[in-house]
């Protein structure tokens, strides 16, 4: 056996190592079981193009809601991985994801957010394409191309995709298991955002920028209810939510494949609008309907990047709900831009539409008052992962949290589920999801 | 003539009182500036093809705020729980390009450019926020209020780590 490079008492410098090695030094360093995360992970760059490689060139990606593109000619531009694509209700009635790529000389097809068009013009020599991906014209092209080039083979490069409750995912990876297959039991949890009821896109995404690694967004997401107790401490103080430790009641549940979710409950108060509890029941299963019922929040993370997040809280007298969700978009080792879009039942007033989408401002999005205190968190982590003697001493950080815990049998959704939302153990388990997804061959 | 030079006088030297208070952190003396009826929003700004119509969206808002809300802002950032501004940003807004659309005797609106220049902790890369302001100001018992103020950002994707700064 080869001794590893911590042993040897060498200076471990990615830069220097070949694939095999970085992999190994992995494989060596991060022992999610044992609740060691090492610092480096968080912003090294040969640690981000592998992440590139292995993660977003192979998982299912998050796109798009179906709501944001109801008609035929609608699209919207999206990232994935480090790529644009566009996300077109066709003309031919289905959906399409195509490469944001023009296939003459590369020139980024569309620049718009979103819109609705037949097709689109690339802005270099003109080359025309559907909205279906197929190249449908070529200026001049009998006098340029004689007839050599093949309209038929240079249409976008359609990426393969799949849908559940409304949500459109993509993968660059055409051996990855069906959409359904690595949602898994986490849908059962995605129900509970998506298929409530009718549920609707309140408008374009909005996007910030922070300095932080897009891991810090899904740890915090799968597991961290703790750090609302100080993070979040502002909005106890002034009385928003009951108590401090509020954000312990409920569960922890990893349900596989890096997804897994925190439950808060119960809420003494029914969170959502009263006149659809019709629809509720008849769309969700009675266990569903039981969590609805009693739900304080639900904070869920399908991997890699994925947040979603029902949250309540009493807003002008009212006990009021918000539905959300985001991508922690990674734009380098050290940097998230931040998706958030807000969600709402089709078939509620337009008063709780307000409500609820102000609820979201107010706490959720860029000026939210939750989310401000995290993005500092994140940012200062991120810069302090960084550096020499890390990586010489390989500092971990402590995700040892609910280490001596048991799962409880007797919760009605599926998957592992911790009574008490404090712990770390779905972290461990994200962890662990991702160095198995690094350090594949 | 007099008159609308007085006004642009007195309007403009409200702005920059105001942006006065929020540089120094002076936030109950902010939120007397409001009427009580008021409303503060930043729809989103979008990419689009076209130039003939809005490149931004009331469907998003950034902020979407009133006087109760606002409130709970300033009062969360008195707690000392309030991480995103503990330490606070050192933040310069420059106010500029005053430009009154409409008045009355009591009402005014009016727009002007807003750059945000926003500094934390020691990093010395520059958070900068650059928009265009358009307010409507109501007078009450004599001073000048502030009923509505509509924040159209200059970035479609932000360039700063939150919004826990007025705008
Ligand atoms: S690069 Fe698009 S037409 Fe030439
Ligand atoms: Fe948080």
């Amino acid at each position: 056996m080869t001794l590893s490079i911590i042993d040897t008492g060498k200076f471990p410098r990615l830069e220097d190592m070949t694939k095999s090695e970085l992999i190994q030094h992995l494989k060596e360093t991060v022992k999610p079981e044992e609740g060691i995360i090492p610092a480096y992970i968080f912003s090294h760059p040969k640690v981000y193009e592998l992440e590139m490689e292995k993660i977003f060139l192979k998982s299912w990606l998050f796109l798009a809601h179906k709501s944001e593109i109801p008609n035929k000619g609608d699209f919207v531009t999206r990232q994935m991985g480090e790529h644009s694509v566009i996300v077109t209700h066709g003309s031919d009635g289905d959906i399409h994801v195509l490469l944001n790529v023009c296939t003459h000389r590369g020139m980024k097809l569309c620049r718009m957010d979103h819109g609705n068009e037949k097709s689109f013009v690339c802005p270099y020599h003109g080359f025309n394409f559907k909205n279906t991906g197929d190249l449908a014209g070529v200026p001049f092209q009998k006098e340029v191309y004689g007839d050599t080039l093949d309209k038929s083979k240079m249409g976008l490069k359609e990426i393969r995709h799949d849908e559940y409750a409304g949500l459109i995912f993509a993968t660059f990876n055409e051996e990855a298991v069906p959409l359904d297959e690595y949602l898994g039991d986490i849908k059962w949890y995605l129900d509970l955002a998506f298929n409530r009821a009718e549920m609707e896109v309140q408008g374009p995404p909005m996007k910030w920028v922070v300095n932080a690694s897009w891991k810090l967004g899904s740890d915090n997401t799968i597991s961290d209810s703790y750090h609302t107790l100080v993070s979040h401490g502002s909005i106890a103080k002034l009385g928003l939510v009951p108590s401090g430790d509020y954000s312990k009641y409920g569960y922890q549940i990893y349900t596989g494949n890096g997804h897994g979710l925190n439950l808060g409950m119960p809420n003494p108060h029914f969170a959502f609008p009263e006149e659809l509890t019709e629809e509720y029941k008849e769309r969700l299963s009675p266990e569903q309907w039981g969590v609805l019922e009693k739900l304080k929040n639900m904070i869920v993370c399908v991997s890699p990047h994925m947040m979603i997040l029902i949250s309540s809280m009493d807003f002008k007298g009212k006990q009021v709900s918000n539905t959300s969700f985001r991508l922690w978009q990674p734009k380098g080792p050290d940097k998230i831009e931040i998706t958030q879009w807000q969600i709402v039942e089709k078939n509620a007033t337009k008063e709780w539409k307000e409500l609820s989408n102000q609820t979201n401002s107010l706490t959720f999005g860029a000026s939210g008052i939750f989310e401000q205190d995290d993005s500092e968190n994140w940012t200062d982590i991120t810069q302090n992962s960084k550096g020499a003697y890390h990586l010489q001493e390989n500092t971990f950080f402590n995700y040892t949290q609910g280490m001596h815990k048991k799962p409880v049998d007797d919760f009605v959704g599926p998957g592992i589920a911790y009574e008490n939302k404090f712990n770390e153990a779905n972290a461990r388990a994200f962890f662990r999801n991702w160095l198995d997804q690094v350090t594949a061959e | 003539m007099k008159e609308v030079i007085e006004l642009q006088y007195e309007i403009e030297q409200w702005l920059y009182h105001e942006a006065h208070l929020l540089d120094n952190l002076l936030f109950d003396d902010w939120l007397e500036l409001f009427d009580e009826d008021c409303r503060y929003r930043m729809p989103l700004r979008v990419n689009l093809q076209e130039k003939d119509v809005p490149d931004f969206t009331d469907d998003t808002l950034l902020f979407d705020d009133d006087m109760e809300t606002l409130t709970l802002r300033v009062d969360r950032l008195k707690t000392d729980l309030a991480w995103a501004e503990t330490p606070p940003s050192r933040t310069r807004r420059n106010v500029g390009n005053v430009r009154i659309q409409e008045y009355n005797e009591n009402q005014v609106t009016v727009k002007s450019n807003l750059l945000l220049y926003r500094s934390r902790s020691t990093e010395i890369g520059a958070e900068l926020v650059s928009g265009e302001r358009t307010d409507r100001l109501v007078k009450r018992s004599g001073k000048w209020r502030l009923q509505e103020r509509t924040f159209i950002a200059d970035q479609t994707t932000l360039g700063t780590r939150n919004l826990a700064i007025f705008v």
